[in-house]
């Protein structure tokens, strides 16, 4: 196995938004790096600005302060060449299953009779065929979700930046879905940015897990998850699950909140 | 406990117990074009009954044997005919141009924040001048031919259009829009692609408001000053006391923004397929 790489470093990262008793510091000389192939889980209490860290990753927001390293290169941001996906699956509903995985290929411009190629070869992998011209308002949450992850998927991203993907599906969807993106992280090599707060998902699907302070986020501690699992379920089911599971509960204090 | 989780098998949702409600006799589709049939008749009857027993003055009200043999002359002559198609073209045409107008306009609005900041107010204080108002200048600008009632329709759709398509385009979801910058989209690739698809409904549904506007403004054009037309018909007719050719007009226009309101209905239904597409089949994971 190759060395680990430092893929994307965030340093020292500064965001603060206008709000009603002067500006709030959502972010506060954040700092932290990713591998190349990595699988990073972002937890931290909710509202400490884990998706502000995205919107700057993904060019949506320009951080007040700070650098942002790609490969070695300071970059602005890395619009265009992530894969975001949050909890709403943001289908179009006019279009189809099909127009909605093209949506990324045909922005880039890729030749139409190719991109639909691509695509139907990519819904079929993922157990979507026959679907490509039902409308979302047809497909179930699951469904719709795993589409939207077919859209990420596509576009062949340098790293995937997941906002809670899951979140809004029952359980059994969430576990399906979870060994659909793990099995699919390893099929095309990607790099993986999860931001959750379901501390569960974290730890089954993670190679890392980060913890956030809350606001403004901080860096609080970063585990090593040492679980070798072929999938998510198989994965809870490891020795070093629960252990995992009560460190990071009391990185959250989740404890002491309680009593 | 191990657990495997079937991947890709159907699972099939229980099927929804669904209560009949009790239903008359006359609640189907062929009983209610009876009763509605039937009510007419009933009007007409009375009508005519009230003529004839003197309780209605025909000469201020007319008659309905008076308005249905007026009928049939006006349609033997053609001139019902030609008037209504004249009518018709005026409304449609101010329709159509009205409403690609306005809603281009509207759209464009949502490329530049400032522009359509500066431009709000003028729009509200245009639109909240009664357009009908306009009719005696737009008749001293455009003559008493065609371009005059296609104006005053246009002035009359452009603006519902117009609010209308501003409003869809502001209220576009920033979501999908965000996601397409994520993406690497530029501007014109999110108006088009995000924006623009997600006002049709908005723009659309004013087609139901605007058809209406368009006739109102062919006629009222006509009322103003023309040779031709079923507003001209109506209005000449009337100031010569001849109210069965009053009511053959009204009636005509009433027939005419009926059909056209379901002509409207089926774009409205065949456009938008995925608005139609049911939640009753839905596909389960």
């Amino acid at each position: 196995m190759p060395p680990t790489q430092t893929q994307l470093t965030v340093q020292n990262i500064r965001k603060s938004f206008p709000g009603k008793g002067g500006d709030v510091n959502v972010l506060d000389d954040l700092s932290f790096s990713i591998n190349e192939r990595d699988f990073v889980s972002i937890i931290g209490p909710s509202g400490c600005g884990k998706t502000t860290i995205f919107n700057i990753i993904a060019g949506l927001l320009e951080p007040d302060d700070g650098t942002i390293t790609y490969r070695g290169q300071e970059i602005d941001s890395l619009r265009g060449r992530v894969g975001y996906m949050m909890q709403k699956d943001l289908l179009f509903p006019w279009r189809t299953v099909l127009g909605n995985v093209l949506l990324g290929l045909e922005t880039r411009g890729v030749d139409p009779k190719e991109a639909e190629a691509k695509a139907r070869e990519y819904l079929k992998q993922f157990g979507l065929a026959g679907f490509e011209n039902a409308y979302p308002k047809m497909l179930s949450g699951g469904m719709r979700q795993r589409v939207a992850l077919i859209r990420t998927l596509i576009m062949d991203p340098d790293i995937l930046l997941l906002d809670e993907p899951f979140s809004a599906l029952d359980y059994q969807t969430r576990l399906y879905l979870e060994g659909v993106l793990k099995d699919a992280v390893q099929t095309y090599n990607k790099t993986v940015i999860l931001v959750t707060h379901d501390i569960d998902e974290a730890v089954a699907l993670s190679k890392r897990v980060v913890v956030l302070s809350g606001r403004p986020a901080r860096v609080k501690v970063v585990h090593e998850i040492d679980i070798d699992a072929s999938s998510p379920v198989t994965a809870r089911n490891d020795a070093k699950f629960s252990t995992y599971f009560k460190t990071l509960c009391a990185e959250l204090d989740i404890q002491t909140e309680k009593t | 406990m191990t657990m495997t989780i079937q991947s890709s098998a159907p699972v099939r949702t229980a099927p929804k117990l669904r209560r009949k409600p009790k239903r008359s006799a006359f609640d189907t589709v062929l009983g209610r074009a009876v009763l509605q049939v039937l009510a007419i008749a009933v009007f007409f009857a009375l009508w005519e009954i009230g003529v004839r027993a003197g309780y209605v003055s025909a000469f201020l009200m007319g008659s309905p044997s008076g308005i249905f043999a007026m009928f049939y002359k006006l349609i033997l002559s053609g001139e019902l005919l030609s008037d209504s198609w004249y009518t018709l073209f005026e409304a449609i045409l101010g329709f159509i141009i009205g409403t690609i107008f306005g809603s281009l306009l509207g759209l464009a609005l949502w490329y530049s924040v400032f522009v359509a900041k500066l431009v709000e107010p003028f729009i509200v204080a245009i639109n909240s001048v009664p357009k009908i108002a306009l009719a005696p200048i737009v008749v001293l600008w455009f003559g008493t031919g065609l371009i005059s009632k296609v104006a005053l329709a246009v002035s009359l759709t452009a603006l519902v259009a117009l609010i209308a398509a501003y409003q869809a385009a502001k209220d576009a979801d920033v979501d999908l829009q965000s996601l397409m910058i994520s993406m690497g989209a530029d501007k014109h690739q999110i108006f088009f692609k995000a924006v623009v698809p997600s006002t049709l409904p908005s723009i659309i549904a004013t087609f139901r408001i605007n058809i209406g506007f368009g006739l109102v403004g062919a006629v009222v054009g006509e009322f103003i000053s023309s040779q031709r037309g079923l507003g001209h018909m109506i209005f000449t007719a009337s100031s010569l006391y001849d109210l069965d050719s009053v009511w053959v007009g009204l009636f005509t226009l009433m027939i005419m923004g009926f059909i056209l309101y379901y002509v409207i209905d089926i774009i409205e239904r065949t456009s938008l397929p995925w608005k139609q597409a049911t939640t009753s089949h839905q596909v389960q994971v």
